[in-house]
C-alpha cells in the first residue's frame, strides 16, 4: 500500500457519492485518472486490504430487526470443527473463538446473527445447536445501539505536502 | 420499511458485486436493465431512508494497523446505563457498543494497535465508569472463523436462484 492508495482509502472510506462519477473527486484531488482510482481499489481488494467494496447496510432498516450475539460453550477439541461449521451458515455474519474466564465465563465461541425478528433468530439458533450438538449457549439480543461504526479505518496522511 | 423488488435486487447487487468502474451506477443499471439515473435515484432514496449507510471500501482491520481486538461485557446498574455507555463511546477504538438483554447488559468491542494499548483503554473505561472488575468480562479474540456482514434481500419469490 503506497501513499496514493492510502489517500484513496481515506477519501472513500466514509462513502462515495451517489452521482454519475463518484470517483472524480478523489481522482482530481490526487491528480490521477478515475480509471487509476478504481484500478487501485481493485488491487487493494485482490491483496486483501479491502475486504470488499460495497454498501454498509443498516439491518434494522432492511427489516432485519433482531441482532443476536450467541455465545456457545464448545468442547476445546471441537472448536475448529464447530467454528467452521457455524461460519458456513449464511445466517451468521461473525464467528469468533474468544478467550474464556475459567470459573466465571466458559463460553468460547461467538456468533452474530441478523434476523427478521426474535422468533426467527431463536429458530435459526436452535437449528445451529441441533446441527452441531452444542446445547450450552446463550442468546443475547441487542435492545439499544449506542455506537456502530467500521472497525478498520485509515488515518489521513500527516505530511505537509499532501495534495488538497 | 417498504422495499420493492427492484430495491431488493439493487441492494443485493450493490452489496455483493459493486462494479469498480468510473461509472459504477451505469454498469449496475446495465446489469439490472435500469437507466443510470434510476439507479442513482433509488440508491439516494435508500440512503435517505437509512437502509444504506454508505457505499465504501470495507477495510481489513489487520491491514490498517489493528493487531488486537476484544469484546467486553459489563454489568451496569440500569440507572447508570446511558452515562456508562457515553463514556465507552468516547473512545475511537470502540466500534460497536450495544445494550443487550442479559445479566451482562453492556457489550462493546475495542480494537487497538496492540494488546497494551487495548488494555490501557479498557482500564481507563473501568476506572472512569467505576465498574468493578468482578462485573467486567474481557473476551479477546483467539481465532476468527468468519467476518462477512452481508444480507439476503431477495425473498424466495424474487430470488433468481443464485447462491451467495
Amino acid at each position: 500500500m503506497d501513499e496514493i492508495d492510502k489517500e484513496i482509502l481515506w477519501s472513500t472510506q466514509d462513502g462515495i457519492g451517489l452521482e454519475e462519477r463518484p470517483f472524480l473527486h478523489a481522482a482530481r484531488r490526487l491528480r490521477i485518472s478515475e480509471e487509476e482510482v478504481v484500478a487501485r481499489l481493485r488491487r487493494l481488494g485482490q491483496n486483501g486490504v479491502v475486504r470488499r467494496f460495497g454498501t454498509r447496510i443498516n439491518p434494522r432498516k432492511a427489516d432485519l430487526m433482531a441482532n443476536a450475539v450467541v455465545v456457545w460453550n464448545v468442547p476445546g477439541t471441537r472448536v475448529a470443527e464447530i467454528g467452521a461449521a457455524m461460519a458456513e451458515s449464511p445466517d451468521v455474519t461473525h464467528c469468533y473463538e474468544r478467550r474464556t474466564i475459567p470459573g466465571r465465563w466458559e463460553y468460547n465461541l461467538y456468533t452474530v446473527l441478523h434476523c427478521r425478528d426474535k422468533e426467527d433468530a431463536l429458530r435459526r439458533v436452535a437449528a445451529l445447536s441441533r446441527a452441531t450438538g452444542v446445547a450450552d449457549y446463550r442468546v443475547l439480543f441487542s435492545t439499544e445501539e449506542f455506537k456502530r461504526r467500521p472497525s478498520g479505518r485509515i488515518e489521513p496522511a500527516k505530511e505537509p505536502g499532501r495534495v488538497q | 420499511m417498504h422495499l420493492d423488488p427492484l430495491d431488493r435486487m439493487l441492494l443485493q447487487r450493490v452489496q455483493d458485486d459493486f462494479p469498480l468502474d468510473p461509472r459504477p451506477y451505469r454498469v449496475l443499471g446495465e446489469a439490472l436493465g435500469m437507466p443510470e439515473r434510476e439507479v442513482i435515484e433509488r440508491l439516494s432514496d435508500l440512503s435517505r431512508r437509512g437502509v444504506i449507510r454508505h457505499i465504501a471500501p470495507i477495510l481489513e482491520p489487520g491491514c490498517v494497523g489493528i493487531r488486537s481486538s476484544t469484546l467486553v461485557a459489563m454489568r451496569v446498574p440500569e440507572e447508570r446505563m446511558h452515562e456508562v455507555a457515553g463514556i465507552v463511546n468516547e473512545y475511537d477504538g470502540v466500534s460497536h457498543n450495544y445494550r443487550r438483554d442479559d445479566d451482562y447488559n453492556l457489550w462493546f468491542t475495542i480494537a487497538a494497535a496492540g494488546e497494551e494499548e487495548l488494555l490501557g483503554i479498557l482500564e481507563e473505561i473501568m476506572r472512569r465508569s467505576m465498574i468493578p472488575p468482578g462485573d467486567v468480562l474481557n473476551l479477546p479474540v483467539v481465532r476468527r472463523f468468519k467476518l462477512d456482514v452481508r444480507f439476503r434481500f431477495l425473498t424466495e419469490e424474487d430470488d433468481d436462484g443464485r447462491d451467495r
